[in-house]
């Protein structure tokens, strides 16, 4: 049994003047103990929403159906009430927004500690102990507790994020986009500062990117989502070095490469819109190979090497990529 | 440390400013049209040597700088002058009427204070339901309501049910048991207070409301449901705190006003504050009295603010200078 599933999971978002968007489309995904996943796609693919799902933390616009099972035990089912006792405690998260992550009018050591009381992993001076192991952990003298976020940082409150996020011993870390507001070396250091973390503490990560190098070199395995679905999932260096999507392939090729001599290449054209259901492919207007099923035939997820799956008719046996 | 330094300036700015509404106190009167002498020499047969001798006996004879020189200097002695009215001091006078002025405003501003954040912060995190419609429309009706003309439809509606006017029955005799007397009080207060309440707490629904949902919509809400922690902890602990952060200014300046500024109320229930006694004195160009009362204003909105400014600071940490 995987440690977490998600199953079938649909969002729509009512829109406030009538209609609806169909914002992830039946995405589907297994964590294992431990392993290091990756959910990547551009800009509103729904990667961000797909995560926040998981912990039913979408707002009353958002209608949502599909499984999360954690430990086999479906999470959602419940309605709010039990969903709240797996929040932090098995499932943490670190947000986008490092800057305003953190309330500015606690202290951080405050801020870290919360979540411990609440359920009831930690007090008193147990939590303030945990506190300082916990900010010593990120990289951060356990002597800043008593400061407040605006006194720190960006790269260091992404790392008071994190600390926060284990402070329960989460069973899995969902990092959305964790890196995005920072520079580039202090990416690297949060990048490095996960990994490190997920493997001494056993626990398995979710991270939501739109950079694909980050991908490849934090994670083990991957997803990529375009226009709310899941297109192409299988271990992390196979889609960079044998995609079998050709979105994958394309988005792979817009990487900006250090060395690379080359005009830098791009995917015309934009994401469809989801606020009407599409018949088709829905990569078809952009991609570089479509065939004729394209169009009228949305193509199904198919295994393509061990552990890899792709949505492509060129997928199938008798048509290689 | 910064602690010490911010309220040491905040300390001497506070000091500037109440010199300079003491001063513009002082002038203010003396360009009113109208004398004090004319006012109380408005009997048969007042002689020009009779209206000399009253001009000689309240100074007014001196040079405009002379007199000001002397408030000054009494002032500082804590002497406020004698009223020319009651020919008592006004310090004296206006100690007992700040006391009750003080009671019924604070009953006022209190309940103002304690209905507008509960009803705003209601309407926030029940947002577009019908009892947020309610609430904000409830709230701006009352709002825009004329402190005197609630207080006169009040009067209408209740006068038979609760004491009219005054501030204690006079036919309380004896001195009666402590309790006797608070509910006689209270019991007086209640058509005064609830005029003024009425009429405040809507402005910090609408402070509130707008406050609340700004805070509701910020990273650090979506993080501390994200814990786990029931709905009730988010909105007070996490929303409303950071939220009330605009209101603890609105609320000093309004206490300010409400001190001196009732007067409209207070006259219409013949409340014996400071409110009934600036128009009193005014209506009589009772120098001194008004003096005292303006004095009594002023520097009470100018301390409401450098308390404001302390406890701003005390609650969020960010604030600087």
């Amino acid at each position: 049994m995987s440690l977490l599933e998600c199953v079938d999971l649909h969002v729509w978002f009512d829109l406030p003047h009538g209609g609806r968007v169909h914002a992830v489309n039946g995405v589907g995904f297994a964590l294992d103990p431990g392993e290091r996943f990756g959910l990547v796609g551009e800009s509103g693919c729904g990667k961000s929403t797909t995560i926040l799902a998981l912990m039913g933390l979408l707002p009353s616009s958002a209608t949502v159906s599909g499984r999360v099972l954690l430990n086999g035990a479906d999470i959602l089912a419940g309605g709010e009430d039990s969903v709240r006792r797996h929040r932090w405690r098995d499932i943490a998260m670190v947000f986008q927004g490092a800057m305003n992550a953190l309330n500015p009018v606690k202290t951080v050591g405050w801020q870290i500690a919360e979540p411990m009381a609440y359920h009831g992993t930690a007090r008193g001076a147990r939590a303030r102990a945990r506190v300082g192991e916990l900010l010593e952990l990120v990289g951060i003298p356990a002597s800043a507790a008593d400061r407040y976020p605006h006194e720190f940082s960006g790269g260091m409150r992404q790392r008071l994020s994190i600390a926060m996020a284990l402070a329960c011993e989460p069973k899995i870390l969902l990092a959305d986009e964790p890196t995005t507001a920072l520079d580039v070396m202090v990416q690297a250091q949060i990048l490095e500062l996960l990994t490190r973390l997920t493997g001494e503490l056993g626990m398995a990560l979710v991270l939501v990117t739109h950079d694909l190098p980050v991908v490849s070199q934090v994670c083990d395995r991957a997803a990529v989502m375009y226009a709310g679905e899941k297109v192409e999932d299988g271990p992390a260096e196979r889609l960079g070095l044998a995609a079998r999507h050709p979105y994958t392939r394309l988005l792979f090729a817009a990487t900006p490469d250090l060395y690379g001599e080359e005009r830098l290449a791009t995917i015309p054209g934009s994401p469809p819109r989801l606020d009407a259901e599409i018949t088709g492919c829905p990569f078809r207007p952009r991609c570089d190979v479509p065939t004729d099923r394209c169009a009228d035939e949305h193509p199904a997820l198919r295994p393509a090497g061990p552990g890899h799956q792709a949505a492509c008719f060129r997928n199938e046996p008798q048509e290689p990529m | 440390m910064r602690s010490l330094e911010y309220a040491v300036r905040r300390g001497i700015f506070t000091v500037v400013t109440v010199f300079l509404a003491v001063t513009l106190n002082f002038f203010l009167f003396r360009a009113l049209p109208g004398s004090a002498v004319s006012n109380l020499a408005r009997v048969p047969d007042s002689s020009p040597e009779l209206q000399h001798a009253l001009t000689v006996r309240f100074g007014l004879d001196r040079s405009e700088w002379d007199q000001y020189v002397l408030y000054l200097k009494n002032l500082l002695h804590g002497d406020l002058g004698v009223s020319f009215t009651y020919q008592r001091p006004v310090s004296h006078l206006l100690l007992s009427d700040l006391q009750n002025t003080v009671l019924l405003a604070g009953a006022g501003t209190l309940g103002a204070i304690a209905l507008g954040v509960l009803s705003g912060v209601v309407a926030a995190w029940r947002r577009s339901s019908a009892l947020d419609h309610l609430n904000t429309s409830l709230a701006i009706l009352t709002y825009s309501f004329p402190a005197q003309w609630l207080g006169l439809v009040l009067l209408i509606v209740f006068a038979g049910v609760l004491p009219a006017g005054g501030m204690s029955d006079q036919f309380l005799f004896q001195s009666p048991p402590f309790w006797r007397h608070a509910a006689d009080v209270a019991a007086h207060m209640a058509l005064p207070a609830a005029t003024l309440i009425l009429t405040a707490y809507g402005g910090y629904t609408l402070v509130v409301r707008s406050s609340m949902l700004e805070t509701l919509g910020q990273d650090y809400v979506l993080t501390a449901r994200a814990k786990g922690l029931p709905d009730r902890r988010i909105v007070w602990r996490h929303a409303a705190r950071n939220a009330m952060l605009p209101m603890v200014t609105m609320v000093a300046l309004d206490l300010g006003f409400v001190v001196g500024g009732a007067v409209l109320v207070e006259v219409i229930f013949s409340w014996p504050g400071i409110g009934m006694a600036t128009y009193t004195a005014l209506s009589q160009r009772d120098y001194p009295m008004v003096q005292g009362c303006l004095l009594i204003l002023t520097v009470s909105v100018i301390l409401l603010n450098f308390l404001a400014d302390l406890l701003c600071f005390r609650l969020d940490r960010r604030v600087t200078a």
